[in-house]
């Protein structure tokens, strides 16, 4: 249960076109991550999904069966938004249960449910407390909780960590990876974090201007991206894209640059140093910009040339439409 | 205090006067002295009798005559200058034109002295005329005015507070045509004085047969501009998320009005509900027009039949504002901070 299909799906609000045919094919038990740069529609096309909004043409099937103008109540799915939206006013269990008792569940029913997602995410002792008096981990884990009692075909989570500080975000992100394993539930999880795409993602929808640019698990991704803009977006610090006298351009990632006799001058601009690498900012002969992530702690001083190596197997080469060759 | 004394000065750092301090405090004494003298001089002028207040030039406090018995009669007291120059405090026997006859109390059997009346000064302390308040309470119906008053009250603001909180919803949350323009509209009728409405506005509740009933004077004032605006502009601040959760958690519409945004809208419904029963109970003009029966009389309405058309019974009247004036003042001295938030949030008052 909870394969989601999406059928050339257009939304518009007014006249702008913010989902343009975007056709989807979400495996059940999948996480599927949307990412792209912010406005490219991706929290849309989880909101279209989710029933909250209606697409302007196109067809939402869940399990095969086409739920386009089924409300977003009846189409078992549970969704955690970016703001969490804790009903500030109830308590972490009423929080829980209202979902299940607008569903007429009996009492003991969504008692034994609720006990058990706390269980599981271990917010037992916070049962009674109001979303104000949580930090925002313990908001995350009840907007989750209040997901998982639902029992719901597929979780739709939109920019679920972004509200939380980076050393939580981190255990966040293992937490609700062991989650999706343990649950084996359909996600589908809304991010403009790369890193949160590739950690977490089975597989990922690369979307821009309300267009799929690319499907496919992180490291094809990483390591074959269909075009420049799937190139640059994916990997940090970004690919390098050199122009070639051919018209193609050539894409090799910082990582794959390595310090070596005979390989591109690079004049530096600045280095910085990580410890355990050095990210160098430097300009080629022809003036455009370069980095390079370098093992070890190097330290070039401002307009030193460097010359880098790489192998040709890590360069990508792109036509001039962009697309991969 | 302190902290104005040291936040004067041109720059606030408690050095020297400047003249917009003098301006200030001038203006704040000014100010209060403006606001409060009348509500003080009403309490006080409540506590006189008839005859204190017909006086000419008014006191301030409320002065009694003093009286003394004088062979089993209550006589009252002068201070009266005798013509041989002495001093002395004497009761009055009986007066003839400006000539009245004084006695010393201590010494009635003596022969009454003659004395011109502008010789003389009555003798007076401050006394609090408390039957004008324990007189209406036995023979005016206060208590069915009173019941009235806070039927009125109380039923207008409950449904005020339902109606306008679910036209401020729709107004808030939902997108439909025509949003803006409904929404003009009822923020113009804010512009439209009673008096204006008041001859259509009594042919409808007259053609409704709710003339003589209390609900004439409740239903007409239910729905408020003010009130729309007000919950309107605090339920835009509601996060449309929430509502997006709940539409997930299976609520229904009116579900999300009634377990969500309403007691997210708390803070604005009781700023609402004190405006409301302030308005309400002090109502005079409205229910004045509908009702016409005495045992339908709101207290305003009540204490106006003291104003008789040749009499006004003004020792009356004064201490019945006083009570009437009570319950407001008591919302305004407990919930004085929620009124400030619904004026600064709303720009009305």
């Amino acid at each position: 249960m909870g394969a989601i299909e999406l059928e050339n799906i257009h939304k518009s609000f007014g006249a702008v076109d913010v989902i343009k045919d975007v056709s989807l094919n979400i495996p059940e038990g999948e996480l599927t991550v949307f990412v792209g740069p912010s406005g490219c529609g991706k929290s849309t096309l989880l909101r279209l999904i989710s029933g909250l909004d209606q697409p302007t043409s196109g067809r939402i099937l869940i399990d095969g069966q086409d739920v386009t103008r089924r409300s977003a109540a009846d189409r078992g799915l549970a969704m955690v938004f970016q703001s969490y939206a804790l009903y500030p006013h109830m308590s972490v269990r009423q929080n829980m249960a209202f979902g299940l008792e607008n569903t007429r569940m009996p009492r003991a029913e969504i008692a034994s449910r609720i006990e058990e997602a706390a269980r599981l995410l271990e917010i037992d002792p916070l049962l009674d407390r109001r979303p104000g008096q949580l930090s925002g981990g313990q908001r995350q884990r009840v907007a989750i909780g209040r997901a998982i009692v639902r029992e719901p075909t597929a979780f739709l989570l939109d920019e679920p960590l972004s509200n939380l500080d980076a050393e939580l975000r981190g255990t966040m992100r293992a937490e609700l990876a062991a989650l999706h394993g343990r649950l084996g539930k359909t996600m589908i999880y809304v991010t403009h974090d790369q890193i949160e795409a590739m950690t977490l993602a089975d597989r990922i929808v690369v979307l821009r201007g309300g267009v799929v640019e690319q499907v496919d698990t992180p490291l094809n991704l990483f390591n074959a991206p269909a075009n420049r803009f799937v190139a640059g977006f994916i990997g940090a610090p970004k690919m390098n894209f050199l122009p070639r006298p051919d018209g193609r351009t050539m894409g090799i990632r910082p990582q794959h640059l390595r310090l070596g006799e005979g390989g591109l001058p690079v004049t530096v601009d600045m280095a910085e140093n990580l410890g355990a690498e050095t990210l160098i900012h430097g300009r080629s002969e022809d003036g455009h910009t370069l980095l390079a992530m370098v093992p070890g702690q190097v330290t070039p001083e401002r307009g030193d040339v460097l010359s880098l190596q790489y192998d040709e197997a890590d360069a990508h080469y792109f036509g001039e439409d962009g697309l991969r060759q | 205090m302190r902290w104005l004394v040291a936040k004067r000065g041109r720059t606030g750092d408690g050095r020297g006067w400047h003249w917009t301090d003098i301006a200030t405090w001038v203006w704040l004494i000014g100010g209060t002295i403006l606001m409060f003298g009348p509500a003080v001089w009403l309490v006080l002028s409540s506590f006189k009798t008839p005859a204190a207040l017909a006086e000419f030039p008014p006191t301030l406090l409320p002065f009694a005559q003093q009286t003394v018995e004088v062979e089993g009669e209550q006589k009252p007291l002068y201070t009266v200058t005798l013509a041989d120059g002495t001093v002395r405090t004497m009761a009055e026997l009986r007066r003839v034109g400006i000539v009245a006859q004084m006695v010393d109390p201590d010494d009635p059997g003596a022969e009454p002295a003659r004395v011109n009346i502008a010789d003389r000064d009555p003798v007076r302390e401050v006394d609090f005329a408390t039957e004008n308040y324990t007189e209406p309470f036995m023979r005016f119906d206060f208590f069915l005015f009173l019941r009235n008053s806070v039927f009125v009250t109380v039923m207008a603001t409950i449904i005020t507070l339902l109606t306008n909180s679910m036209a401020a919803f729709a107004l808030s949350k939902y997108e439909f045509r025509g949003r803006n323009a409904v929404m003009l509209l009822i923020i113009a009728t804010l512009m439209v004085p009673l008096s204006v409405i008041l001859v259509p506005l009594y042919s409808v509740v007259a053609a409704t047969g709710l003339m003589n009933n209390l609900w004439g004077v409740i239903l007409p004032t239910v729905a408020t501009p003010t009130g729309v605006f007000l919950l309107r502009q605090y339920m835009l601040t509601i996060p449309d998320e929430l509502l997006d959760a709940a539409r997930m958690d299976h609520a229904s519409e009116w579900q999300i009005y009634w377990r969500i945004v309403l007691p997210l809208a708390a803070p604005a419904l009781a700023v609402l509900a004190i405006f409301s029963v302030v308005w309400r109970w002090n109502d005079f003009l409205w229910p004045l027009v509908v009702l016409s029966r005495k045992e339908l009389y709101t207290l305003q309405i009540g204490l106006n039949t003291y104003a008789g058309e040749l009499n006004v019974q003004w020792h009356y009247i004064l201490a019945m504002t006083v009570v009437a004036m009570i319950p407001v003042v008591l919302v305004f001295v407990f919930l004085q901070r929620f009124i400030t938030a619904g004026i600064a949030g709303t720009g009305l008052k």
